[in-house]
């Protein structure tokens, strides 16, 4: 059964039955009052004409006249006969003795007052009889009336409250189909409701549901996709020097070739081989920190420094760039070797990105009360399109140079992996042919215990 | 023979695919982007392209789009090994799709297939005193028609293809006459045994320790 169908029928009988037990109570009261006024009357006309009999009775004795039936029974004829065309019969009895008997009514219903007549007469008494069929009459048209009056009101009322309750629970319809709408897969559909009752409430609250859902939906979509680019590229990644490798062995192996070609051909499987390796030693640390907890200690940020400069010395000679070293803090927290790691990995792009001549700065400052440390190079920078990717595993700026230098395209990923592992945030932004700037900016809880 | 048209962005790839078809005697010209593929084209006169797929700027797939015929037959070489790359590679008029790593003999006979479909020129093969024309069959040895068995035939076909290259026996067997023949390795030393008496190839079909025989011939 449906909210509306339940609703209209409950109301419809809630009201039939208030109103009509009301009515029946009010009805029931004007016939109690009715009846009472005619007791009332009933007692007062009988005290009238038992008062006016008296009156009779005295003035006829007061004449000398004795008493007798034969008097008695004028005299409550005359009151009889008279009363009698007002639907009204009399009878009087001498001590349960019938004087005189009014005719007979054909009515069942009536009222009657019986009384003595005032003293020295009481040992008569009058009965008073009125008939009260126009009461009752009066009563069963008032309720058939009344039926008639329910007949007609009850489909009307349904009718109303049909049209009022579609009109309240429509907006829950359009909740319910949107709802189901956006259930069905439709994340991107809203529940257009402007309301501001409940139902407008719940439609609101339903849209921030709706909203979160869909954030949740595409952030797991994006990552299923990186996912898949990752599998995708790595089998790129594994297939390239595989092919090499094994081409490159056979050949050495089969073919009828001079030392020179015998030179190329070993040259390459040693590169290749390294590659290889390099790829293999960097996934297993990309695997490695995402299942282990770093353990952070204090590390002066002056040894930090030197140390990435004595491993990229021999990289940065060759490249003819000056490397600057600015260290404001004394010292922040984490893993040496991961924040070494870390700033080899971006150095290093930034020597591949730099011109010969030019420099590259490291510095270690804090800003809004958290440690950051920065690499900044002048050189080629990337637009914005790469600047989205290219934390993704194998994603390349510039594929060609980036093998040249023996890149397995995983470093900013390691980066971005050791951010993570640090709880620490990074930014990195870039203009073309201007240069790159990379932050690694440690939260306070990390340098909090500094100070 | 022929002359083919590597692009590939790798260049130990390119290296290793060219060294090879230098080894069997074929000319090429190497391209690591389309931009270099385009000028060469424009420039030479080429028999066949070897196309990488993944290639930086414009890709194979979306080149082999732009030029639908370009009157010289393509064959992939790509890492990409999905159904969907494949099919898109065979409808964009591709001649054949091969996938990486692969195996130098089965590119070359590929290469062979392709060319051998697409190529009308005669085919020749000279050494020393013996010249060979694949197409017609016939082999002349100072001048003198020499009379070889189909088998024989079909066995030299495959060195001169793979030459300078060392084949296996059972490799030999499979190029030569196919995985349906009933017979073992013996029977190719057997053949080996005809066509340097034949031909005089003592010295130049050389028996190479523990593999199994090398055509070598001059590059």
């Amino acid at each position: 059964m449906r909210f509306w169908q339940k609703t209209l029928l409950l109301m419809l009988v809630l009201f039939v039955v208030v109103l009509d037990v009301s009515v029946i109570m009010i009805m029931n009261k004007s016939w109690r009052l009715n009846m009472g006024r005619e007791q009332q009357r009933a007692a007062s006309d009988q005290a009238l004409i038992a008062n006016n009999i008296y009156e009779n009775l005295n003035s006829i004795k007061s004449r000398g006249m004795q008493i007798n039936d034969t008097i008695l029974l004028d005299v409550a004829r005359s009151y009889g006969e008279y009363y009698r065309e007002r639907g009204i019969s009399l009878e009087l009895s001498s001590q349960d003795t019938p004087v005189y008997a009014g005719p007979a009514e054909p009515s069942a219903r009536y009222i009657s007052v019986t009384n003595e007549l005032p003293a020295p007469y009481g040992y008569l008494q009058l009965t008073y009889r009125r008939d009260i069929e126009a009461l009752y009459a009066g009563q069963d048209e008032l309720n058939r009336y009344f039926v008639y009056i329910n007949c007609i009101s009850i489909p009307v009322l349904a009718a109303l409250m049909y049209v009022l309750i579609r009109k309240l629970t429509k907006p829950l319809q359009s909740l319910a189909d949107s709802t189901k709408n956006i259930a069905e897969g439709n994340y991107g559909k809203r529940v257009q409701l402007q309301n501001r009752d409940e139902f407008g409430e719940l439609a609101r609250h339903f849209n921030r549901m709706a909203d979160a859902v869909e954030k949740q939906v595409t952030d797991l979509s994006a990552m299923a996709e990186e996912k898949q680019r990752m599998v995708d590229n790595l089998a790129h990644e594994l297939r390239t020097p595989l092919t090499s490798l094994q081409g490159f062995a056979q050949y050495l192996n089969a073919a009828h070739i001079d030392e020179e070609e015998r030179m190329t051909a070993s040259g390459y499987l040693w590169s290749e081989t390294l590659r290889l390796k390099n790829l293999v030693f960097k996934l297993l640390d990309l695997s490695i920190l995402s299942h282990q907890p770093v353990e952070r200690s204090r590390i002066p940020v002056v040894e930090l420094f030197e140390s990435v400069r004595r491993m990229e010395q021999a990289n940065l000679d060759a490249a003819g760039i000056e490397l600057i070293l600015e260290a404001d803090i004394s010292a922040v927290w984490g893993d040496r070797e991961l924040l070494e790691s870390f700033l080899v990995n971006c150095l290093e792009n930034s020597i591949h990105a730099s011109n010969p001549g030019s420099e590259i700065r490291l510095a270690a400052y804090e800003q809004d009360a958290a440690a950051v440390l920065e690499v900044t190079d002048y050189g080629r920078g990337m637009s914005a399109g790469h600047l989205e990717r290219v934390f993704e595993p194998f994603y390349r700026v510039d594929h060609a140079r980036s093998r040249e230098h023996g890149g397995a395209g995983l470093g900013l990923a390691l980066c971005r992996q050791i951010a993570e592992a640090h709880q620490a945030q990074l930014s990195l932004s870039s203009e073309e042919q201007k240069g790159t700037t990379i932050k690694l900016i440690l939260q306070l809880h990390n340098n909090g215990l500094l100070t | 023979m022929a002359t083919i048209l590597v692009v590939e962005d790798e260049k130990p790839i390119s290296d290793l695919i060219t060294m090879n078809l230098k080894l069997v005697g074929h000319q090429f010209f190497k391209a690591y982007d389309g931009e270099q593929m385009q000028q060469i084209l424009e420039q030479e006169k080429i028999d066949l392209i070897l196309l990488d797929v993944m290639l930086p700027v414009m890709d194979g797939f979306e080149w082999m789009r732009r030029h639908r015929h370009p009157g010289v037959p393509v064959i992939f070489i790509t890492a990409k090994d999905s159904l969907a790359d494949r099919i898109t590679g065979f409808e964009l008029g591709a001649d054949d799709y091969i996938i990486k790593p692969f195996e130098i003999l089965e590119l070359l006979a590929r290469i062979n297939v392709v060319l051998r479909r697409n190529v009308k020129e005669e085919e020749g093969f000279t050494a020393g005193d013996v010249d060979v024309r694949l197409a017609a069959r016939q082999i002349y040895k100072s001048g003198q028609l020499v009379e070889l068995t189909a088998r024989e035939f079909e066995l030299l076909e495959v060195l001169i293809q793979n030459r300078n290259i060392a084949l296996s026996r059972e490799k030999l067997l499979e190029l030569a006459w196919g995985y349906e023949f009933e017979g073992d390795t013996r029977t190719v030393d057997v053949h080996i045994r005809q066509l340097r008496k034949k031909l005089g190839w003592e010295e130049r079909i050389k028996t190479v320790y523990k593999l199994g025989y090398r055509l070598e011939a001059e590059r």
